[in-house]
């Protein structure tokens, strides 16, 4: 057991698994000589060389499609993109062919992308946003969030080890300001188990990522008010726990879903209709949604400060919900 | 709908940074005239407690926000309608008054024998103006508590609601519940004799349905305006129940009542003997009613479309007898039916338990949810007053209710010994079996009759 | 222009030159007549209402894709396109897997999940098509990516056609296994018709195979009716990406004897076009080739073209006794599962 951050967490999980396996390895933009933009993978290049750590050219659809190709050929890629936002430009081959290419051709495709995302500190439209849930509409991808530094190793090796192509969302946020004891040994947190990140009954908050925080903050606020929030964390969108959703639904019998990504057709959704198909009869209040408004990420503070769900909307919510 | 000429009140600013206030109390009341400037309300913010005087002369309308709820300032909280406009406008007045209770009123009004005479009082008054509810929180049942209630037998109607509006919270009713208030106040709406409830109709387990919001207030005809020294008042949710369950059972059953004379001598002697012996060893009173219950439940087994049920075009016939004892409560305020499960497997001395251990938790409000549900056959003894006749409504879905009246000593043609007809004094007692005749016929039902009787006159203590 | 273009293959001597016996040779004719001789049957079917959707053939790309094919190494890997039927054949896939790949049956070899000619057989080294034209040649860049990783002495195919070569996949593609010589030839079926626009409104060079030299390595066009100099030219390209030698871009250059689809009459090829390909018909030219130059007697053209003709007949038959997939089987495979990779991760 160490403290580690965030960052260094992901950065320890993908160096043990490339010292375990040689099929292992990294590409993306300037992640060899220079380590990453974030630095996730400093210091790899020495230690795995220039054919395991691959600084690619300006081309997301190469690095995607590349990564593809080399499952295909028996490797076990793990692409960065530099920020997830770039991945757009790499959506044709997760969506068209990574996501379909086992259920038509039988072909497994054990890709994992590493997605820095999130917003927060002015990084503007391109370099701030969440798109996990376009990736979870699509069947055949699977859409790993964690909130944690322990999660966080122990997800990508889950994902590293899984036959799919694997979005693993990291947030920029997260990765120097969380800190938090990491087991030195390899471990794999398995996909598709929630956690509750901390324990209530009066109100569920579904959330993941950075707004586990968000949301834990503000559960502390209410909890001087007798109000007893739980705050479940997803940690992975897909698969994403039901059973744990709806658990917590039906013994609260009160639900706010929060996201950093935008509100009309996010991953919340999905779960608040979950939550009133399954567990409608447990329901002893609307299930409120709190996330980013439909629009992109502004780039000024005070604009990106009213863009990103904040403490106080939370608070808000919960009191809200609580005295439905 | 003269709208235009009511009065709205509304939570006002007591101060710059002041954005909620308490509705702390009412002061007035639906229908109470108001002059202007007279207090209608105390309310607290954080700043000030103060009166709120009525903005202007009228009749108070609806109370839109219950007592101990917060509200943003702006919210409505109330309306005073002009002096003559009232007849007029919409019933303000939360129910109906005057509601058609008559149908309700007589067959199944149960006035228990003296043993079982349960009378406790309806707990849990409705809050104030909380049945005013004009489409406010008060009125909606989240699909949670609407589920607890159908499970538990609970009227959401009859708890006090804490969320927004008055609402019923999940909390609110699970306190309820916890507090053991629930049984006699909001009684499983399928459990009341001549069941009241807005209840789902079909026995089915309650929890897989989301109970049906509470019933609407009955629609009536616009209310007639208020007479000199007539008393309106708000109708119990109870009451509401009754006044549903007994117009929906006469809607769907075909009610026919027989009544038989039945010569109770030696019920009369077999109680005298075992009273004692009952009283000391168990403190158990074997009432008449455990008698005819026994002898009614035993008759049942040989009898068993009247311990039946319709279900579509399906009947449905069981091998046990859940046997309701109909209870009223005092002041007419509503009607209560403690079920004995599987009373075919109890014996005499079980039942008379059975029946004083259900009175006694009526009468101290200590029934559970379970022991008004799933009733298959109703006794009703309305007796106790002297009525020696009645017509019962069968609580639905049932199909028969058996009554039992006055127990008084009449000359009676008997034999005797040498086979004369000779007068003799005996105990007589008329027993009444209503029947749903669309399943039960008329022989059958004087088969039904007429073998009560026999165990009834034929009595051999066996126990 | 750096370009070189081929010359056409003349003796048998230069033929065996370049690796082909005589068994070879009619080997390459047994696969391109199977190859129409599927088209041509996926036709009737198609007409007979026995196959779904649309439908789309290769006629006229017979040579270049059995050329290539040819070439290839046992172990080397691909991404055939829709007029690629020759690739598969040659590479042996059976036929009537294909038939019942046409008609949505559930031995397909996507089990009715894709249609068409999107399918592959991993086990030969061919890797199933998207209907994004050209996404499979960047996946290919990183088949070819995967072996230079490893050392291994492997090539990977990618196809591309004139249309599609305008896409942004083909220039990464490219760029990439130019910037890390990377074991990977490109072939771009230049059939001169993106569906139903014409070459010279998809690219302003006068080859595509000029593109090759901005990604820093060589480019090649070639007769794609000329069967024998596609092979050579693979041939070359295949073995000097083996031995460390790069990429290699070869343009076929060939004429889409069909419409884009069955349903699709080409009412936009000028027919004076269609004429002057169709007496350069890659299967009648090689037959004549094989008949004067490889002394092909009457007797072995029999046997061929009456082997071809019982295999299709065959192949047909068992296709249509092929079941139609269970709909309950609609879920499956949507994940993959561990067990199922080759090399499973730390196994």
């Amino acid at each position: 057991m160490a403290e580690r951050t965030y960052l260094q967490a992901i950065s320890d999980g993908l160096r043990q698994e490339m010292r375990l396996d040689p099929r292992v390895f990294v590409l993306g933009e300037d992640v060899g000589v220079y380590g990453g933009a974030f630095k996730v993978t400093d210091g790899f290049q020495a230690e795995f060389g220039p054919w395991r750590v691959l600084d690619m050219p300006l081309s997301e659809t190469a690095i995607v499609a590349g990564a593809t190709g080399a499952a295909l050929m028996g490797m076990r890629p793990v692409a960065e993109m530099q920020f997830a936002d770039f991945v757009s430009c790499a959506w044709d081959h997760l969506v068209t062919v990574a996501a379909k290419q086992h259920y038509r051709a039988g072909t497994p495709i054990p890709i994992v992308l590493r997605l820095p995302s999130g917003g927060g500190f002015s990084g503007g439209p391109f370099h701030s946003q969440n798109p996990e849930s376009l990736f979870a509409h699509i069947p055949g991808l699977k859409v790993v969030c964690p909130a944690t530094p322990e999660d966080a190793k122990g997800l990508l090796v889950t994902a590293i080890e899984d036959a799919n192509p694997v979005l693993f969302f990291e947030h920029k946020h997260l990765y120097r300001r969380i800190k938090g004891e990491v087991p030195d040994e390899r471990y794999s947190t398995p996909f598709g188990k929630a956690r509750i990140h901390r324990e209530g009954d009066d109100i569920v908050v579904v959330t993941w990522g950075a707004m586990v925080y968000t949301a834990a903050d503000a559960a502390e606020i209410v909890a001087a008010e007798g109000i007893s929030v739980e705050v479940l964390d997803l940690r992975t969108l897909i698969p994403w726990d039901r059973e744990a959703v709806l658990e917590s639904a039906r013994r609260t019998s009160k639900v706010l879903v929060l996201h950093e990504d935008t509100r009309t057709g996010g991953f919340g959704a999905e779960i608040a209709a979950t939550v009133a198909e399954e567990a409608f009869e447990y329901l002893d209040g609307p299930v409120k949604r709190i996330a980013a408004p439909d629009s992109p990420v502004p780039f000024s503070p005070p604009l990106e400060a009213a863009y990103l769900p904040q403490i106080d909307d939370v608070v808000a919510g919960l009191r809200e919900l609580a005295a439905y | 709908m003269a709208t235009g000429t009511q009065i709205e009140v509304v939570m006002p600013q007591m101060g710059v940074s002041v954005s909620e206030g308490t509705v702390t109390k009412w002061l007035k009341q639906p229908g109470d005239t108001i002059a202007r400037d007279e207090a209608l309300l105390e309310i607290s913010t954080d700043k000030v407690d103060t009166e709120i005087p009525s903005p202007g002369d009228g009749v108070v309308g609806e109370l839109l926000v219950a007592e101990g709820e917060t509200v943003e300032v702006g919210t409505l909280l109330a309306t005073i309608l002009p002096v003559g406009a009232v007849a007029m406008e919409a019933p303000p007045a939360p129910a109906p008054v005057a509601a058609p209770v008559a149908l309700a009123a007589e067959p199944v009004a149960v006035a228990p024998e003296p043993p079982i005479g349960v009378a406790p009082e309806q707990p849990a008054a409705v809050p104030v103006a909380a049945d005013a509810a004009s489409g406010n929180g008060r009125t909606f049942v989240s699909p949670v508590v609407a589920r607890i209630a159908a499970e538990h037998g609970v009227d959401p109607n009859a708890v006090t609601g804490t969320g927004t509006g008055g609402r019923v919270t999940k909390k609110d009713i699970l306190a309820h519940i916890e507090s053991g208030a629930t049984a006699p106040p909001a009684p499983a709406p399928a459990a009341l004799a001549a069941p009241p409830a807005p209840a789902p109709a079909a026995p089915t387990p309650v929890a897989a349905q989301p109970a049906a919001p509470p019933a609407p207030a009955p629609v009536a005809p616009p209310a007639a305006p208020l007479q000199t020294g007539e008393v309106e008042e708000p109708m119990s949710a109870m009451r509401r129940g009754v006044m549903e369950h007994m117009r929906r059972s006469l809607d769907t059953s075909a009610h026919v009542s027989s009544a038989i004379e039945v010569d109770m001598s030696r019920i009369v002697a077999a109680r005298a003997q075992l009273k004692k012996e009952y009283q000391a060893s168990y403190g158990v009173n074997p009432t008449y009613l455990s008698f005819i219950a026994k002898a009614t439940v035993e008759t049942l087994q040989d009898y068993k479309w009247v311990n039946a049920e319709i279900r579509g075009e399906k009947v449905i016939t069981r091998p046990w007898v859940n046997l309701g004892i109909a209870v009223s409560l005092e002041d007419g305020k509503g009607l209560i039916v403690p079920v004995i499960k599987n009373a075919q497997d109890l014996n005499l001395l079980g039942i008379a338990r059975a029946i004083t251990d259900l009175a006694a938790r009526a009468r101290t409000k200590k029934l559970l949810p379970d022991d008004v549900q799933g009733g298959t056959f109703t006794i009703t003894n309305p007796g106790g007053f002297g009525t020696f006749h009645g017509t019962p409504i069968i609580s639905q879905p049932q199909v028969g209710i058996l009554g039992t009246y006055a127990l008084v000593k009449r000359p009676w043609v008997v034999q005797d010994e040498l086979g004369q007809d000779v007068i003799a004094i005996r105990p007589l007692m008329n027993i009444t079996l209503t029947y749903d005749h669309r399943l039960v016929d008329g022989a059958y039902s004087g088969g039904f009759l007429r073998d009560l009787r026999t165990r009834l006159e034929g009595w051999e203590q066996a126990d | 222009m750096a370009v070189r273009e081929a010359e056409p293959v003349g003796s048998l001597q230069e033929v065996h030159d370049v690796g082909l016996d005589r068994e070879d040779l009619f080997g390459i004719y047994r696969s391109m007549l199977t190859a129409r001789g599927i088209e041509e049957r996926g036709h009737i079917l198609y007409k007979q209402g026995k196959i779904p959707g649309s439908f789309y053939t290769g006629r006229g790309n017979e040579a270049s894709a059995v050329g290539v094919a040819t070439a290839m190494g046992a172990d080397d890997v691909g991404c055939p396109l829709q007029r690629d039927m020759g690739v598969h054949i040659a590479r042996g896939v059976e036929p009537w897997r294909i038939f019942a790949q046409y008609m949505g049956r559930a031995d397909g070899p996507t089990k009715g999940r894709d249609g068409n000619v999107h399918i592959g057989d991993a086990r030969l080294g061919l890797h199933a098509m998207v209907s994004h034209l050209p996404a499979m040649l960047p996946v290919a860049v990183g088949m070819g990516l995967a072996f230079r990783i490893r050392e291994e002495r492997r090539v990977a195919i990618a196809w591309c056609g004139e249309g599609a070569a305008a896409r942004g996949d083909a220039h990464e593609g490219m760029n990439l296994a130019g910037v890390r010589r990377l074991p990977v030839v490109f072939v771009i079926d230049n059939n001169q018709w993106a569906y139903s626009t014409p070459a010279h409104l998809g690219h302003a060079v006068d080859h595509l195979a000029d593109r090759a030299a901005a990604y820093g390595f060589e480019g090649v066009v070639v007769d794609g009716t000329d069967v024998l100099a596609v092979y050579r030219e693979a041939k070359r390209a295949i073995d000097k990406a083996r031995d460390g030698g790069g990429p290699t871009l070869i343009e076929s250059v060939t004429l889409r004897m069909e419409g884009h689809a069955v349903h699709d009459d080409a009412s936009y090829v000028p027919r004076e076009m269609f004429e002057e390909w169709a007496r350069r018909d890659p299967i009648d030219r090689y037959r004549t080739w094989l008949r004067d130059t490889a002394a092909m007697t009457d007797a072995e053209e029999d046997e061929i073209t009456a082997g071809v003709k019982r295999l299709l007949n065959e192949s047909l038959q068992r296709a249509e006794e092929s079941p139609q997939p269970d709909p309950a089987t609609l879920l499956d495979g949507v994940f993959a599962t561990q067990d199922e990779l080759d090399t499973p991760h730390h196994k």
